[in-house]
């Protein structure tokens, strides 16, 4: 596992930058209210996020993660307006999100069909289960218990981050401290080699769905936590977004290569500019068109970059 | 589960083809902007309730985007039915425009609902309310409750959305010509989602540390609006209004997130299409004053514009809310 | 029984569209007509040109996508609107669009030859850009004003078959298929598509070729924007939302490889077919289009699993 260092540093530096920038420009941008608004908004991309960065560290990509949140999300709501205990409530939404990302994970590697193909078929089924699901009424105003206790400020943070910070933590611990870390960027490296060194790809690939799912469960518990509501669009938009904060956070797409701690930043970085924009009188409509720019400038700025030093060095030589 | 198994029960219902007893019945179509959404499922309801008491087919169909290609897809495929009269709310009034050659051809009758095609030559608009009265009455309520002097933000759906564009720029009129010292905020476009209404919603409310109200435009935008205000802990300092149904904003007006919402209702209107609908494929002319069976007011008509108006929309409250379910 | 297998994808593909006809014909007869045929063959314009496109690049394997297409689309029809009401004359119009659609995937294509990029996130950012500009400078209003004369060739029908559809995907279809079955550049593709590496050694300019597909994708898909402007009369911001996922999903049922080399351009096309004439078979026997969007879905996850297993078989 390479250290990214280079791309952590870089993205750390960029948010600081964009904070000072909009803080000066936008007094209400360095509010404590405002803060914790940004953070409260990256909470669903984040743990979406977080499995994609599996998911792409083993050259899988998964369109499907915003509706398989949804889905989630509709059992939850359901459930929470049903009154079960929510105990059950908070075991559904992980079940749930686990349960699909097998059927995914058995698609792609028992069927042997690209990831981002299946999931591309997967979204469309999902959309119409989400709309038959809700069958014409939209869940709102639902019970606030989730919302109290995501958002329940006992401890020294909100426990909606700790969760998250949680859920980071046992990731990077499976992927250091376990064969699970080193078998999952070999196969995102070249998956034939991985076979022949006898890994158990199968397993591992199917594992790494399974484990992309609940985490889309877990964020369905946030995002209902958090909304209160479920309606048909439910996560049209989260997976491309949760693409190019992996991407910008440094994992290397089919190259095995991954960083947690960059896509952290990457869901961040973009939380962070959408509303600092904002909060700078940009209307909302040029968002997308910032977002874009940023991955593009990032990407092209590293390559120059790399190809500057590697030029200087080769002249250094001669 | 039990919701799945109804849903796909009424869907397989739905699915059976027009029959043969279309053939001597005649067929009322409505096309909405998309599915899925109560606003248009109260439509529905209230389109088959007509239904039954005119003694029409009913047919409803749209897409499931707000895709203005899907819904001209849909209309064409209606009229290749043979469904006698298809009214739809328009998403691209240019787009359906050439539509109405092929119906007059076919001896179909195309009309606009809900949202309009102007120029098109159709033969009526079933209006809700006039996009000037929508704007006006949801500033007018605002001032009455925030006060003239109010900073409001402004929370909309599809930035391509002609009608809700308009109520905008009524709005922005309104307050112009009526209250100097009122200022709204430029309008910002969540798309279709309600987590990105929401992310709007509180970042507005952290822009603007005196912003007194939020206006969420689409429907679609409510919600998300309205927890926004309940989780930044701005109830009582921020009011969310909008044009949102009873059901999806019932307990954020309970809640106090929102003041009011400003909605007509869905099933008069639905069924009001329904009638105008009969009412075109009988031949029978519209006069000033229409009376429509179940309505306890008739029904203005605008022979000039061609439009036929449902009426003045409700203001719905904590207080009212209760008594409507849509 | 090698050629049933070659183009298996392609036979299940018309044994499908072959199925789904019979069973209008016996279910619903009414819905075969010319009638239905025009709103096929009309609704199948746009997103012919934009599959063709994707297509090849997808042959062209170097894990080539273009998720931008959509973005190309509409970002060309408003750009060349604006354009016009700057001053331009009308008669540019088509030109124009097809000219902004070449630089906006030459710039796709520079970044993933040049900078040696992956596709997939150059056209991921080229996608949020392309479509976000095309919002953003209309402030998603649709910019009307399209000449009667266009309005005339979008609308137009020869007999059953719509004028756009005649004159534009036909000539396309034919000038691609020759493109790809009569000349070098096929095989190069092909080749590309099966070993990057191995395509380069043997002298194939691969980067220079690569290049042209992008171009190529983009110009069809600045030909769809101008056949969008002719159809409805205005260019709209968002009229190529999602488009990029039914080209996709064309081009994949298609039975085209993601990683490249496999595949070809009449297994697109029909794949197109069946999904405009799957879409408007359910529309017309009045089933909810809920149901849509999951049964193409489905198709698309069915198709491969039926191709992936017969082909371990034989």
């Amino acid at each position: 596992m390479t250290l990214q260092l280079g791309r952590e540093a870089t993205l750390a530096f960029a948010c600081a930058c964009a904070v000072l920038i909009f803080a000066s420009f936008a007094p209400a941008f360095g509010t404590a209210g405002n803060l914790t608004a940004i953070l409260r908004n990256s909470y669903e991309l984040w743990l979406i996020a977080l499995g994609m960065t599996l998911l792409m560290a083993m050259g899988a990509i998964d369109v499907s993660v915003g509706v398989v949140m949804g889905l989630s999300a509709l059992l939850i709501g359901k459930a929470l307006a049903g009154g079960l205990p929510l105990g059950a409530v908070l075991l559904i939404g992980p079940l749930a999100g686990a349960c699909i990302g097998l059927v995914a994970g058995l698609i792609v590697v028992i069927g042997q069909i690209p990831a981002i193909v299946a999931t591309l078929g997967l979204f469309g089924v999902f959309r119409t289960v989400i709309f038959l699901g809700l069958g014409g009424q939209w869940l709102s105003g639902l019970p606030d218990t989730l919302t109290r206790l995501i958002l329940w400020d006992g401890l020294f943070a909100p426990l909606g981050l700790l969760v998250i910070a949680g859920a980071n933590l046992a990731v990077w611990t499976a992927l250091r401290a376990t064969p699970y870390g080193v078998h999952l960027l070999a196969i995102g490296n070249d998956e034939a080699r991985a076979r022949l060194m006898g890994l158990a790809v199968i397993r591992i690939r199917i594992a790494t769905f399974v484990i992309s799912g609940a985490l889309c469960g877990l964020a369905g518990i946030f995002y209902v936590a958090i909304y209160r509501n479920v309606t048909t669009t439910i996560g049209a938009n989260i997976a491309l977004e949760a693409i190019a904060a992996v991407i910008l956070g440094g994992t290397a797409i089919f190259g095995g290569r991954c960083s947690l701690l960059g896509t952290l930043l990457g869901v961040l970085l973009l939380r962070i500019l959408q509303n600092g924009l904002l909060l700078m009188g940009v209307p909302s409509l040029w968002q997308t068109v910032v977002t874009g720019g940023l991955l593009l400038a990032v990407l092209i700025s590293e390559v120059v970059a790399g190809r500057l030093s590697l030029s200087r060095r080769r002249r250094q030589r001669t | 589960m039990k919701t799945l198994a109804k849903a796909l029960m009424t869907t397989a219902i739905m699915t059976l083809p027009l029959a043969a007893s279309a053939q001597d019945t005649p067929s009322v179509a409505f096309v909405p902007q998309l599915i899925g959404i109560p606003y248009f499922n109260a439509m529905e309801a209230g389109g088959n309730a007509a239904a039954e008491d005119l003694g029409v087919e009913f047919v409803y169909t749209g897409p499931v985007d707000a895709n203005p290609l899907d819904q001209l897809q849909i209309v064409e495929s209606l009229l290749a039915r043979g469904v006698d009269a298809i009214a739809v709310s328009v998403l691209d009034a240019s787009a359906i425009a050439p539509l109405l050659a092929t119906a007059e051809a076919q001896g179909s009758i195309l009309f606009t609902s809900d949202s309009d095609a102007a120029d098109s030559g159709r033969p009526v608009y079933v209006a809700q309310a006039t996009d000037e009265g929508l704007g006006n009455q949801i500033i007018d309520q605002l001032v009455e409750r925030v006060g003239a002097d109010a900073k409001i933000g402004i929370v909309s759906g599809e930035a391509t959305a002609s009608n809700l564009n308009a109520w905008i720029g009524f709005m922005n009129a309104r307050a112009e010509a009526e209250y100097p010292d009122l200022e709204l905020l430029e309008p910002q476009f969540a798309g279709g989602t309600a987590e990105r209404a929401a992310q709007l919603a509180s970042d507005l409310m952290a822009a603007n540390s005196d912003l007194d109200a939020i206006i969420a435009v689409a429907s679609s935008t409510c919600p998300g609006v309205a927890q926004a205000i309940e989780t930044a802990g701005k109830i009582g300092e921020v009011m969310g209004a909008g044009y949102c149904s009873p059901n999806t904003a019932r307990e954020y007006l309970k809640s106090g997130s929102m003041g009011f919402t400003v909605l007509w209702d869905p099933g008069a209107l639905g069924y009001l299409t329904v009638w105008a609908g009969k009412q075109l494929i009988d031949g029978t002319p519209f006069e000033a004053m229409n009376e429509v069976p179940t309505f306890a007011a008739p029904v203005p008509y605008d022979a000039e514009t061609g439009i036929l108006l449902l009426g003045d929309p409700f203001v719905f409250t904590a207080e009212n809310v209760d008594n409507f379910d849509f | 029984m090698k050629a049933l297998r070659d183009n298996l994808v392609l036979a299940m593909l018309i044994a499908l569209w072959v199925g789904l006809l019979a069973l209008i014909a016996v279910t619903q007869p009414d819905i075969l007509s010319a009638r239905t045929l025009t709103s096929v063959l009309q609704f199948s314009t746009i997103l012919a040109l934009v599959s063709i496109g994707l297509g090849l690049v997808v042959l062209a394997g170097g894990a080539g996508i273009d998720l931008s297409v959509g973005g190309v689309v509409s970002l060309s029809a408003v750009l060349a609107m604006l354009a016009q009401s700057a001053g331009m004359p009308a008669q540019f119009l088509p030109v124009l669009c097809i000219g902004i659609g070449l630089v906006l995937g030459g710039f796709n294509g520079l970044l993933v030859t040049r900078l040696a990029l992956y596709p997939l996130i150059v056209t991921l950012g080229t996608f949020y850009l392309y479509s976000g500009l095309a919002l953003a400078l209309t402030g998603g209003a649709a910019l009307a004003g399209v000449p009667d004369w266009a309005l005339a060739f979008g609308r137009g029908k020869w007999g059953p078959i719509p004028l756009p559809f005649l004159t534009l995907v036909i000539p396309v279809i034919l000038l691609a298929l020759l493109i790809v079955l009569g000349t070098a550049w096929g095989t190069w593709i092909l080749a590309m598509g099966n070993d990057d590496r191995a395509a380069h050694l043997s002298g194939i300019p691969v980067d220079r070729v690569r290049l042209v597909l992008y171009c190529v994708t983009g110009g069809l898909a600045g030909l769809a924007a101008f056949v969008s402007l002719a159809w409805l009369g205005s260019a709209r911001p968002n009229i190529g939302v999602n488009l990029e996922l039914e080209a996709l999903t064309a081009v994949l049922l298609g039975g085209v490889a993601i990683t490249g080399g496999r595949g070809g351009l009449t297994g697109v096309l029909a794949a197109v077919f069946l999904v405009v004439t799957l879409k408007t078979a359910l529309l017309q026997s009045g089933i909810n289009t809920v149901w849509q969007t999951g049964a193409i879905g489905l198709l698309l996850i069915v198709a491969l699993l039926a191709n992936r297993f017969s082909l371990s078989k034989g």
